[in-house]
Protein backbone atom coordinates (compact mmCIF):
# COMPACT_ATOMS: atom_id res chain seq x y z
CA UNK A 1 0.00 0.00 0.00
CA UNK A 2 1.36 3.43 -0.89
CA UNK A 3 2.11 5.81 1.97
CA UNK A 4 -0.48 8.57 2.31
CA UNK A 5 0.55 11.68 0.39
CA UNK A 6 1.60 14.68 2.47
CA UNK A 7 1.33 16.97 -0.53
CA UNK A 8 -0.96 19.91 0.04
CA UNK A 9 -3.96 20.47 -2.20
CA UNK A 10 -3.43 24.21 -1.80
CA UNK A 11 -0.76 26.17 -3.68
CA UNK A 12 2.67 25.97 -2.07
CA UNK A 13 3.91 29.20 -3.69
CA UNK A 14 2.41 31.38 -0.94
CA UNK A 15 1.84 31.73 2.81
CA UNK A 16 -1.35 31.45 4.81
CA UNK A 17 -2.80 33.04 7.96
CA UNK A 18 -5.06 31.72 10.69
CA UNK A 19 -7.71 34.17 9.54
CA UNK A 20 -7.64 32.46 6.12
CA UNK A 21 -5.87 35.01 3.96
CA UNK A 22 -3.10 33.98 1.56
CA UNK A 23 -0.07 36.10 0.66
CA UNK A 24 1.96 35.59 -2.50
CA UNK A 25 5.11 37.49 -3.45
CA UNK A 26 4.72 39.32 -6.76
CA UNK A 27 8.01 41.02 -7.60
CA UNK A 28 8.50 43.80 -5.05
CA UNK A 29 4.86 43.60 -4.03
CA UNK A 30 2.59 40.98 -2.48
CA UNK A 31 -0.82 39.77 -3.58
CA UNK A 32 -3.39 39.05 -0.88
CA UNK A 33 -6.51 36.93 -1.23
CA UNK A 34 -8.70 34.65 0.86
CA UNK A 35 -8.59 30.87 0.84
CA UNK A 36 -11.06 28.38 -0.54
CA UNK A 37 -11.81 27.42 3.08
CA UNK A 38 -12.87 30.99 3.93
CA UNK A 39 -15.04 31.21 0.84
CA UNK A 40 -16.72 27.92 1.60
CA UNK A 41 -17.39 29.01 5.19
CA UNK A 42 -19.18 32.07 3.83
CA UNK A 43 -21.19 30.53 1.01
CA UNK A 44 -21.18 26.77 1.63
CA UNK A 45 -20.43 25.93 -2.00
CA UNK A 46 -23.10 28.26 -3.39
CA UNK A 47 -21.18 31.01 -5.18
CA UNK A 48 -24.36 33.08 -5.57
CA UNK A 49 -24.35 33.58 -1.80
CA UNK A 50 -21.47 36.06 -2.07
CA UNK A 51 -23.15 39.41 -2.64
CA UNK A 52 -20.76 42.28 -1.96
CA UNK A 53 -17.09 43.02 -1.56
CA UNK A 54 -15.65 46.36 -0.53
CA UNK A 55 -11.95 46.90 -1.27
CA UNK A 56 -9.69 49.80 -0.22
CA UNK A 57 -8.63 52.76 -2.30
CA UNK A 58 -5.30 52.56 -4.06
CA UNK A 59 -2.70 54.48 -2.08
CA UNK A 60 -4.12 53.61 1.33
CA UNK A 61 -1.50 52.76 3.96
CA UNK A 62 -2.29 49.63 5.95
CA UNK A 63 -0.87 48.43 9.24
CA UNK A 64 -0.25 44.76 9.83
CA UNK A 65 -3.50 43.10 10.86
CA UNK A 66 -5.64 46.05 9.77
CA UNK A 67 -8.97 45.56 8.03
CA UNK A 68 -8.56 46.34 4.33
CA UNK A 69 -12.04 45.45 3.18
CA UNK A 70 -15.28 43.66 3.89
CA UNK A 71 -17.11 40.84 2.19
CA UNK A 72 -20.81 40.08 2.47
CA UNK A 73 -22.41 36.72 1.91
CA UNK A 74 -26.17 36.30 2.02
CA UNK A 75 -26.16 35.96 5.80
CA UNK A 76 -22.86 37.38 7.10
CA UNK A 77 -20.48 40.31 6.72
CA UNK A 78 -16.81 39.52 7.42
CA UNK A 79 -13.72 41.68 7.56
CA UNK A 80 -10.66 41.13 5.38
CA UNK A 81 -7.27 41.55 7.07
CA UNK A 82 -3.80 42.23 5.77
CA UNK A 83 -1.01 40.26 7.43
CA UNK A 84 1.50 42.62 5.78
CA UNK A 85 1.89 46.35 6.47
CA UNK A 86 2.28 48.48 3.38
CA UNK A 87 0.63 50.62 0.74
CA UNK A 88 -2.17 49.42 -1.53
CA UNK A 89 -0.82 49.73 -5.08
CA UNK A 90 -3.63 47.94 -6.91
CA UNK A 91 -6.99 46.34 -6.20
CA UNK A 92 -8.74 43.62 -8.18
CA UNK A 93 -11.76 45.74 -9.11
CA UNK A 94 -13.25 42.89 -11.18
CA UNK A 95 -14.04 41.08 -7.94
CA UNK A 96 -16.46 43.77 -6.77
CA UNK A 97 -18.74 43.08 -9.75
CA UNK A 98 -17.96 39.38 -10.22
CA UNK A 99 -17.78 37.73 -6.83
CA UNK A 100 -18.10 34.32 -8.44
CA UNK A 101 -14.41 34.64 -9.35
CA UNK A 102 -13.61 34.00 -5.69
CA UNK A 103 -15.32 30.62 -5.78
CA UNK A 104 -14.01 29.64 -9.20
CA UNK A 105 -10.37 30.65 -8.81
CA UNK A 106 -9.43 31.93 -5.33
CA UNK A 107 -5.71 31.37 -5.96
CA UNK A 108 -5.08 33.29 -9.19
CA UNK A 109 -7.88 35.46 -10.58
CA UNK A 110 -9.29 35.81 -7.07
CA UNK A 111 -6.55 38.01 -5.60
CA UNK A 112 -8.00 41.02 -3.80
CA UNK A 113 -5.27 43.60 -3.22
CA UNK A 114 -1.67 44.17 -4.23
CA UNK A 115 0.44 45.75 -1.49
CA UNK A 116 3.92 47.28 -1.51
CA UNK A 117 5.28 46.08 1.86
CA UNK A 118 6.84 48.57 4.25
CA UNK A 119 9.49 46.05 5.20
CA UNK A 120 11.27 43.14 3.58
CA UNK A 121 10.76 41.14 6.76
CA UNK A 122 7.51 39.27 6.60
CA UNK A 123 5.59 38.15 9.68
CA UNK A 124 5.40 34.47 10.55
CA UNK A 125 2.80 32.71 8.45
CA UNK A 126 2.02 29.11 7.54
CA UNK A 127 3.04 27.23 4.41
CA UNK A 128 0.37 25.21 2.62
CA UNK A 129 1.03 22.04 4.58
CA UNK A 130 0.94 23.81 7.94
CA UNK A 131 -2.28 25.59 6.92
CA UNK A 132 -3.93 22.28 6.10
CA UNK A 133 -2.83 20.88 9.43
CA UNK A 134 -4.27 23.99 11.10
CA UNK A 135 -7.60 23.43 9.33
CA UNK A 136 -7.63 19.76 10.28
CA UNK A 137 -7.06 20.64 13.96
CA UNK A 138 -9.76 23.31 13.78
CA UNK A 139 -12.32 20.66 12.89
CA UNK A 140 -11.73 18.80 16.16
CA UNK B 1 -23.83 23.71 31.37
CA UNK B 2 -22.27 26.91 30.04
CA UNK B 3 -22.85 30.34 31.62
CA UNK B 4 -24.15 33.12 29.36
CA UNK B 5 -25.12 36.70 30.09
CA UNK B 6 -28.65 37.86 29.43
CA UNK B 7 -28.73 41.60 28.74
CA UNK B 8 -32.13 43.27 28.39
CA UNK B 9 -32.45 46.86 27.14
CA UNK B 10 -36.03 47.71 26.21
CA UNK B 11 -36.82 50.94 24.39
CA UNK B 12 -33.28 52.20 23.82
CA UNK B 13 -32.39 54.75 21.14
CA UNK B 14 -31.00 53.58 17.78
CA UNK B 15 -27.49 54.91 18.37
CA UNK B 16 -27.15 53.02 21.67
CA UNK B 17 -28.72 49.88 20.23
CA UNK B 18 -26.18 49.60 17.41
CA UNK B 19 -23.28 50.87 19.52
CA UNK B 20 -23.92 48.28 22.22
CA UNK B 21 -24.00 45.43 19.72
CA UNK B 22 -20.61 46.52 18.38
CA UNK B 23 -19.31 46.88 21.95
CA UNK B 24 -20.47 43.31 22.67
CA UNK B 25 -18.79 42.15 19.45
CA UNK B 26 -15.55 43.71 20.70
CA UNK B 27 -15.86 42.29 24.23
CA UNK B 28 -13.60 39.27 23.80
CA UNK B 29 -13.17 38.80 27.55
CA UNK B 30 -16.91 38.83 28.31
CA UNK B 31 -18.97 35.63 28.52
CA UNK B 32 -21.20 34.84 25.54
CA UNK B 33 -24.17 37.21 25.58
CA UNK B 34 -27.79 37.04 24.51
CA UNK B 35 -29.26 40.52 24.31
CA UNK B 36 -33.00 41.24 24.07
CA UNK B 37 -34.02 44.73 23.03
CA UNK B 38 -36.52 47.06 21.41
CA UNK B 39 -36.36 50.55 19.92
CA UNK B 40 -37.56 54.02 20.76
CA UNK B 41 -38.55 55.70 18.56
CA UNK B 42 -39.48 53.17 15.89
CA UNK B 43 -36.45 52.96 13.60
CA UNK B 44 -35.58 51.80 10.10
CA UNK B 45 -32.21 50.03 10.07
CA UNK B 46 -30.37 49.70 6.78
CA UNK B 47 -28.15 46.73 6.03
CA UNK B 48 -24.44 47.51 6.22
CA UNK B 49 -23.97 47.72 2.44
CA UNK B 50 -27.48 48.86 1.55
CA UNK B 51 -28.22 52.11 -0.26
CA UNK B 52 -30.88 54.35 1.28
CA UNK B 53 -32.25 54.85 -2.24
CA UNK B 54 -33.03 51.12 -2.37
CA UNK B 55 -35.57 51.52 0.44
CA UNK B 56 -38.25 53.79 -1.05
CA UNK B 57 -40.35 53.79 2.13
CA UNK B 58 -37.55 54.90 4.44
CA UNK B 59 -39.13 58.25 5.31
CA UNK B 60 -42.07 56.48 6.97
CA UNK B 61 -39.94 55.46 9.95
CA UNK B 62 -39.24 57.99 12.72
CA UNK B 63 -35.50 57.35 12.82
CA UNK B 64 -32.79 55.94 10.57
CA UNK B 65 -29.73 53.91 11.44
CA UNK B 66 -27.25 51.71 9.59
CA UNK B 67 -26.53 48.27 11.07
CA UNK B 68 -23.17 46.58 11.44
CA UNK B 69 -24.77 43.50 9.82
CA UNK B 70 -25.71 43.08 6.19
CA UNK B 71 -28.92 42.20 4.37
CA UNK B 72 -32.05 44.29 3.87
CA UNK B 73 -33.73 47.04 5.87
CA UNK B 74 -35.84 46.33 8.95
CA UNK B 75 -38.52 48.54 10.47
CA UNK B 76 -38.05 48.01 14.18
CA UNK B 77 -41.56 48.41 15.49
CA UNK B 78 -43.73 45.81 17.22
CA UNK B 79 -40.93 43.25 17.26
CA UNK B 80 -38.45 41.52 19.51
CA UNK B 81 -34.90 42.34 18.44
CA UNK B 82 -32.12 40.16 19.77
CA UNK B 83 -28.40 39.80 19.35
CA UNK B 84 -25.99 37.03 20.23
CA UNK B 85 -22.33 37.91 20.75
CA UNK B 86 -19.67 35.25 21.19
CA UNK B 87 -16.50 33.76 19.77
CA UNK B 88 -16.47 32.13 16.36
CA UNK B 89 -14.91 29.14 18.10
CA UNK B 90 -18.12 28.60 20.05
CA UNK B 91 -19.81 25.32 19.00
CA UNK B 92 -22.90 27.25 17.86
CA UNK B 93 -20.85 29.29 15.36
CA UNK B 94 -18.01 26.95 14.44
CA UNK B 95 -17.91 25.97 10.75
CA UNK B 96 -19.83 27.32 7.78
CA UNK B 97 -22.17 30.29 8.24
CA UNK B 98 -25.14 28.24 7.03
CA UNK B 99 -24.64 25.61 9.74
CA UNK B 100 -24.59 28.27 12.47
CA UNK B 101 -27.93 29.57 11.20
CA UNK B 102 -29.41 26.09 11.23
CA UNK B 103 -28.40 25.72 14.91
CA UNK B 104 -29.70 29.11 16.04
CA UNK B 105 -32.88 28.81 13.98
CA UNK B 106 -33.66 25.44 15.56
CA UNK B 107 -33.69 27.18 18.97
CA UNK B 108 -35.79 30.08 17.65
CA UNK B 109 -38.28 27.63 16.14
CA UNK B 110 -38.58 25.99 19.54
CA UNK B 111 -39.27 29.39 21.13
CA UNK B 112 -41.90 30.17 18.51
CA UNK B 113 -43.53 26.80 19.11
CA UNK B 114 -44.13 28.06 22.64
CA UNK B 115 -46.00 31.00 21.11
CA UNK B 116 -48.16 28.65 19.06
CA UNK B 117 -46.31 29.00 15.76
CA UNK B 118 -44.71 26.18 13.77
CA UNK B 119 -41.79 27.94 12.07
CA UNK B 120 -39.64 26.04 9.58
CA UNK B 121 -36.75 26.99 7.28
CA UNK B 122 -38.05 28.26 3.95
CA UNK B 123 -36.16 25.71 1.88
CA UNK B 124 -36.32 25.97 -1.88
CA UNK B 125 -39.83 27.41 -2.25
CA UNK B 126 -40.14 31.22 -2.47
CA UNK B 127 -42.46 32.83 0.06
CA UNK B 128 -45.70 34.78 -0.35
CA UNK B 129 -44.00 37.62 1.53
CA UNK B 130 -41.22 38.00 -1.08
CA UNK B 131 -41.61 41.38 -2.82
CA UNK B 132 -39.27 43.13 -5.20
CA UNK B 133 -38.33 46.78 -4.85
CA UNK B 134 -39.01 47.49 -1.17
CA UNK B 135 -35.46 46.87 0.07
CA UNK B 136 -36.91 45.29 3.21
CA UNK B 137 -35.31 42.23 4.79
CA UNK B 138 -38.68 40.61 5.44
CA UNK B 139 -39.59 40.91 1.75
CA UNK B 140 -36.54 38.89 0.69
CA UNK B 141 -35.96 35.29 1.72
CA UNK B 142 -33.25 32.66 1.53
CA UNK B 143 -33.52 28.90 2.12
CA UNK B 144 -32.28 29.38 5.70
CA UNK B 145 -34.96 31.87 6.75
CA UNK B 146 -37.65 30.84 9.22
CA UNK B 147 -41.20 31.15 7.93
CA UNK B 148 -44.73 30.17 8.80
CA UNK B 149 -47.95 30.40 6.83
CA UNK B 150 -45.79 30.88 3.72
CA UNK B 151 -44.35 34.15 5.02
CA UNK B 152 -41.04 35.21 6.48
CA UNK B 153 -41.23 35.74 10.24
CA UNK B 154 -37.62 36.05 11.45
CA UNK B 155 -34.97 38.36 10.00
CA UNK B 156 -31.34 37.59 10.76
CA UNK B 157 -27.79 38.56 9.84
CA UNK B 158 -24.29 38.10 11.23
CA UNK B 159 -21.18 40.26 11.48
CA UNK B 160 -17.88 38.38 11.88
CA UNK B 161 -14.85 40.30 13.08
CA UNK B 162 -11.56 39.40 14.78
CA UNK B 163 -12.67 35.86 15.54
CA UNK B 164 -15.99 36.95 17.03
CA UNK B 165 -19.57 37.19 15.81
CA UNK B 166 -22.62 39.27 16.52
CA UNK B 167 -25.83 37.69 15.26
CA UNK B 168 -28.81 40.01 14.83
CA UNK B 169 -32.37 38.77 14.78
CA UNK B 170 -35.85 40.27 14.56
CA UNK B 171 -39.10 38.47 15.31
CA UNK B 172 -42.19 40.33 14.15
CA UNK B 173 -44.96 40.64 16.71
CA UNK B 174 -47.24 42.91 14.68
CA UNK B 175 -47.67 44.75 11.42
CA UNK B 176 -45.49 47.55 10.08
CA UNK B 177 -46.44 49.91 7.27
CA UNK B 178 -43.13 49.03 5.62
CA UNK B 179 -43.35 45.27 6.06
CA UNK B 180 -46.80 44.35 4.87
CA UNK B 181 -47.62 40.72 4.28
CA UNK B 182 -44.95 39.22 6.52
CA UNK B 183 -45.52 36.59 9.22
CA UNK B 184 -46.41 38.03 12.61
CA UNK B 185 -47.36 36.31 15.82
CA UNK B 186 -50.76 38.01 16.33
CA UNK B 187 -51.72 36.81 12.86
CA UNK B 188 -51.63 33.30 14.27
CA UNK B 189 -54.04 34.05 17.08
CA UNK B 190 -51.55 34.81 19.83
CA UNK B 191 -50.65 38.23 21.15
CA UNK B 192 -47.36 38.20 23.07
CA UNK B 193 -45.15 41.20 23.69
CA UNK B 194 -41.38 41.36 23.20
CA UNK B 195 -40.73 40.41 26.84
CA UNK B 196 -42.82 37.24 26.55
CA UNK B 197 -41.14 36.18 23.30
CA UNK B 198 -37.78 37.10 24.80
CA UNK B 199 -38.44 34.76 27.72
CA UNK B 200 -39.43 31.98 25.33
CA UNK B 201 -36.26 32.57 23.30
CA UNK B 202 -34.05 32.55 26.40
CA UNK B 203 -35.62 29.33 27.66
CA UNK B 204 -35.37 27.67 24.25
CA UNK B 205 -31.70 28.60 23.88
CA UNK B 206 -30.96 27.39 27.41
CA UNK B 207 -32.60 24.05 26.68
CA UNK B 208 -31.31 23.64 23.14
CA UNK B 209 -27.66 24.51 23.85
CA UNK B 210 -27.49 23.55 27.55
CA UNK B 211 -26.88 27.13 28.74
CA UNK B 212 -27.40 28.84 32.10
CA UNK B 213 -28.37 32.50 31.67
CA UNK B 214 -27.52 35.10 34.25
CA UNK B 215 -29.30 38.45 33.95
CA UNK B 216 -26.70 41.23 33.75
CA UNK B 217 -26.28 44.82 32.67
CA UNK B 218 -23.50 45.84 30.30
CA UNK B 219 -20.46 46.87 32.34
CA UNK B 220 -19.23 50.48 32.45
CA UNK B 221 -16.66 49.89 29.70
CA UNK B 222 -19.28 48.37 27.40
CA UNK B 223 -21.74 51.19 28.08
CA UNK B 224 -19.06 53.78 27.39
CA UNK B 225 -18.01 52.03 24.18
CA UNK B 226 -21.66 51.70 23.15
CA UNK B 227 -22.17 55.46 23.36
CA UNK B 228 -18.85 56.11 21.61
CA UNK B 229 -19.40 53.58 18.81
CA UNK B 230 -23.08 54.35 18.43
CA UNK B 231 -22.49 57.88 17.12
CA UNK B 232 -21.41 56.52 13.75
CA UNK B 233 -24.56 54.48 13.16
CA UNK B 234 -26.90 57.49 13.14
CA UNK B 235 -24.46 59.92 11.51
CA UNK B 236 -26.19 61.09 8.28
CA UNK B 237 -22.85 60.81 6.47
CA UNK B 238 -22.71 57.11 7.35
CA UNK B 239 -26.42 56.38 6.96
CA UNK B 240 -26.40 57.94 3.47
CA UNK B 241 -22.90 56.72 2.58
CA UNK B 242 -23.80 53.98 0.10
Amino acid sequence: MAAPSTRSTRPDDRKYTESHEWVKVDGENVLIGITDFAINELCNGNEGDLVYCDLPEVGRALDQGETFGEIESVKAVSDLYTPIAGEVVEINAAIEDHLEILSKDPWNQGWLVKIRPNSKDSPKMMDAQAYEKFLAEKKH
Amino acid sequence: MESWRLVVTWGADPSFNMGLDEALLEAAEAPPTLRLYSWSPDTLSLGYFQSLADVPGHDRARALVRRITGGGAIHHVRELTFSIATSLDHPIYRGPVAESYARVHAAIAEALRGAGVEATPRGTTPLDSDRAGTGMCFHTSTPLDLAWAGRKGVGSAQRRKHGRVVHHGSIKLGDSVLETGVATLPGRGTNPGPAEIGTLLTEAMAKHFDLAFERAVPDAVERGRARQLGVRYIDPAFVRSR
